[in-house]
């Protein structure tokens, strides 16, 4: 395996890399002082991948869900189940299923070497039955019940409802009723191989670890398979629906909206320094030191949870602006009459560098979390990116680049999501 | 290690000097006895997170914030045991990390203190714009707390089981009471928080422990300190067992039940109640994991959680509203399974272990709110302290705690499906 190291002076911070012979990644950011390891095994397989490739080209579609039921199932085995393993070391493990990846993860203090063990050993040998996939229904069943009640996360299907007519990112991650009550164990097994292949696989561990000794358990742990990474669906042009308004009531006290934009894309995922740069589009047109939020809040259309965002991941990318409001209409308006106004004026180099210098920091301070870094690493391994690239972008942003995003939003295609309380 | 400073009566920094992080944290906790005056303290934290008299505007002052490389300051309200807790919570970028070798953290310190001794007042005032728009935010925010149907019926079960006690009032107060709130009420509760409050400053990184120490003194020389006295009521036994119900429009039941744990302060067998609610409801070896989610499949979450500020346990659950009976036998079985004992050396071992992992504390901000929620404690322990304590609990001294154990109130809320769409 050759070792790649990177290192930036200014965070005082170096990263071990490399790829294994059967085409997974490794990613490693040692920490002398702290002491602890968090450790993430990620594979590029999430909510939104419910076609797979076929050998003749074509594309088959599964049902919605898979991804995170297959997340569920891999903690059980013949033997021990994967918390049963966990206990011996103390270990805290988890896992995660995103619209773009699946993660198993741990956090622990001692016995990292045995913790990173089960971790390789059970996401890669698969135990189920009939019997217990039937079981996992039921447990999925409440947690796909348990988001349904909650506002933020409806208002947000909702909107990716309207913004993607087909693009899968409209449904929720665990899928539905309907969609789970077709997954079977066979099925399950078949995904597995698919898209279960170190090629299409990162892990990551940051914390107090030696790189070679961690580079070797993985060399010896890992079950090499004929290379193949699944193939994703990518349509630039995947449509919108025709619906621009969507209101739903729920039993709640405040309206909450969600005001999306869809960014077009180019190619399946976005540039690092596009995305900063649309964090500070957002953060000084709708941050909590811009005047527009100032006004808002004093006209009394929002609270301290009004914010801006974008959000995007394989295919998809959107702002989405919102938060409670008793008028959500005259707020949308106002949003999308501030953009404009912005559009032609332009963001100033004052409240440029101010955002930039808050991004700056904040991203810094980033470092300090052991959780945070392992993602960050993995994200930018999947994104084609090498470890710190995020922070060189973020120091070359130019206040160009950041005008040239906001001159993208296109206003006149906008979708509303409101969740109001029911009579 | 951390380190403990004597400011004034009633006030103390404890503070945790490292350079292992790029991050600063100062976290200030303020706590006052819970009462009537809730409200008020509750509008007061927010006033004063908002602005000061160097930055009278909001903007201004988020602007400030945003120079220092994104420092950021937020207020919380919170109950521990019967006192109401009011904080400031700053981060701040590490000076070593400023482009321009700004001594960043300085003037973090003395903003954030300027927050709390030099608000943005004028004659009595804190404007009265500003007090109607924190009502409105205050309200708004109590009102999507209660949106999230898991705190709702959390929140409803303490409410009906500490009835009588301080601790079954809301933190911010009711909505009715923040309505009501006048602005010499709020004026009044900065003079009481100032005079009487039990004030813990907490910082964790290479912040100067001696600057904090100065600043605070200063402030504070001018002040007559007379620290409040806060007593926490610790019921043995509910004064009397009670099942309440509500229906709602949504997707999931929920299904809360609250227990006294017979502890008479939050010290008292602290750690052999923590290691007993673990395996009661705790990690995924605990009983009700391993049995009413994984073998009986009627939860995808059924938890219990020690509050040993107040020495009760709460049990919550997201189920079908047609299986309350099965989940509620369920759970009271299960904790007669830890009474008797019925649980392997593995599990034991597991649990503390788990416990003792989550007592290694890697980040900052970790740290800081771990020491800053001993507020009202006499002796601050470390992380090592506590896992000590854990180490040296048996099995026996579980059973006695899970023994101890006293069904208080369930609180069922059922949920009604069949939502509208407009």
């Amino acid at each position: 395996m050759k070792i790649n190291k990177y290192t930036d002076e200014a965070l005082g911070e170096e990263v071990y890399t490399a790829t294994h012979s059967s085409g997974l990644e490794i990613r490693i950011m040692p920490k002398e002082n702290i002491d602890s390891v968090y450790a993430i095994f990620t594979v590029n397989y999430g909510s939104i991948d419910t076609f797979v490739k076929q050998e003749n080209g074509s594309f088959k579609s599964i049902p919605e869900g898979t991804a995170h039921f297959l997340e569920h199932k891999l903690f059980e085995s013949e033997e021990l189940d994967a918390f049963e393993l966990f206990q011996r070391t103390g270990a805290y493990a988890n896992a995660y299923t995103s619209f773009d990846r699946t993660a198993y993860l741990f956090k622990g203090s001692s016995n990292v070497q045995e913790s990173l063990k089960y971790l390789l050993d059970f996401v890669q040998n698969p135990y189920f039955t009939a019997e217990t996939v039937q079981k996992e229904q039921g447990i999925i069943g409440q947690e796909i019940r348990m988001y349904q009640d909650l506002p933020d996360w409806e208002v947000m299907f909702n909107l990716l409802k309207m913004l993607y007519a087909e693009h899968p990112v409209r449904i929720d991650i665990a899928g539905t009723q309907e969609s789970i009550a077709k997954i079977d164990d066979k099925l399950l097994y078949e995904l597995y191989e698919t898209f279960y292949n170190p090629s299409n696989m990162c892990i990551t561990l940051v914390g107090k670890v030696d790189p070679d000794e961690i580079f070797g358990i993985i060399d010896k742990s890992i079950i090499r398979k004929k290379k193949a990474v699944p193939e994703r669906k990518f349509d630039p042009k995947t449509p919108a629906s025709k619906e621009k308004y969507a209101e739903k009531h729920l039993s709640v006290a405040s309206t909450q909206f969600l005001l999306g934009f869809r960014d077009e894309l180019e190619k399946p995922l976005l540039k690092i320094d596009d995305e900063y740069a649309s964090e500070i589009v957002m953060d000084v047109l709708f941050g909590k030191n811009s005047p527009f939020f100032k006004k808002a809040l004093d006209e009394g259309l929002t609270t301290m949870d009004f914010s801006g965002s974008l959000f995007s991941g394989y295919g998809y990318s959107a702002y989405m602006i919102g938060g409670p409001s008793e008028n959500p209409e005259k707020l949308s308006k106002m949003i999308k009459e501030e953009i404009t106004r912005a559009q032609k004026e332009g963001i100033s180099k004052e409240d440029f560098e101010r955002s930039k210098r808050k991004l700056y920091g904040r991203s810094v301070r980033e470092y300090d979390d052991i959780e945070s870094m392992a993602n960050l690493l993995t994200s930018l391994y999947f994104a084609g990116d090498k470890p710190f690239d995020e922070i060189k972008a973020l120091r070359k942003l130019t206040l160009a680049r950041v005008n040239k995003r906001l001159k993208s939003i296109n206003v006149k295609k906008s979708a509303l999501s409101v969740i109001s309380p029911a009579e | 290690m951390f380190k403990i400073t004597e400011i004034a009566p009633g006030v103390r920094l404890v503070s945790v000097k490292t350079d292992k992080y790029k991050t600063a944290e100062i976290n200030v906790a303020m706590a006052l006895p819970m009462d009537e005056k809730a409200a008020a303290n509750a509008l007061l934290i927010k006033l004063l997170r908002r602005s000061c008299k160097a930055y009278p505007d909001f903007i201004e002052f988020n602007n400030r914030l945003a120079e220092l490389y994104g420092a950021s300051v937020s207020a919380s309200v919170s109950k521990i045991g019967d006192a109401q807790v009011l904080s400031l919570h700053g981060s701040c970028l590490d000076d070593r990390f400023a482009l321009d070798g700004e001594a960043l953290t300085k003037e973090f310190v003395s903003l954030l203190t300027s927050l709390i001794f030099s608000p943005n007042v004028s004659g009595n005032s804190f404007g009265a714009d500003n007090l109607a728009r924190e009502k409105r935010l205050t309200i708004e925010e109590i009102r999507e707390e209660l949106d999230d149907k898991r705190v709702y019926a959390y929140k409803k079960c303490i409410e009906y089981m500490c009835e009588n006690e301080p601790y079954g009032k809301p933190e911010k107060g009711t909505i009715e009471e923040v309505e009501k709130v006048k602005m010499n009420e709020v004026y009044a509760a900065w003079k009481r928080l100032l005079s009487t409050a039990i004030i813990q400053i907490t910082a964790v990184g290479s912040v100067d422990d001696k600057e904090i120490t100065k600043i605070f003194k200063t402030k504070l020389k001018k002040i007559d300190r007379q620290p409040c006295e806060i007593e926490t009521i610790f019921l043995k036994k509910p004064q009397r067992f009670q099942r309440h119900e509500e229906k709602m429009l949504a997707n999931q039941g929920k299904l809360v039940i609250g227990y006294r744990t017979g502890m008479e302060n939050s010290k008292d067998n602290y750690y052999a109640e923590a290691v007993m609610a673990d395996i009661f409801g705790g990690g995924t070896y605990s009983k009700l994991f391993t049995n009413i989610r994984e073998k009986q499949s009627l939860a995808y979450y059924c938890s219990a959680r020690l509050i040993a500020s107040k020495g009760i346990v709460v049990v919550q659950s997201g189920i079908d509203s047609d299986k309350e009976k099965p989940v509620s036998a369920g759970i009271i079985k299960q904790l007669n399974e830890v009474r008797a004992g019925r649980f392997d050396d593995e599990t034991l071992s597991a649990s503390k272990k788990s416990i003792k992992e989550s007592l290694t504390l890697v980040s900052p901000d970790v740290i800081c709110s771990f020491y800053a929620s001993q507020i009202l404690e006499k002796e601050v322990l470390s992380p090592e302290d506590m896992a000590a304590g854990i180490e040296n609990i048996t099995k026996e001294e579980i059973c006695a705690a899970a023994s101890t154990m006293v069904l208080d109130k369930i609180f069922m809320l059922f949920a009604e499906p069949g939502e509208v769409d407009a």
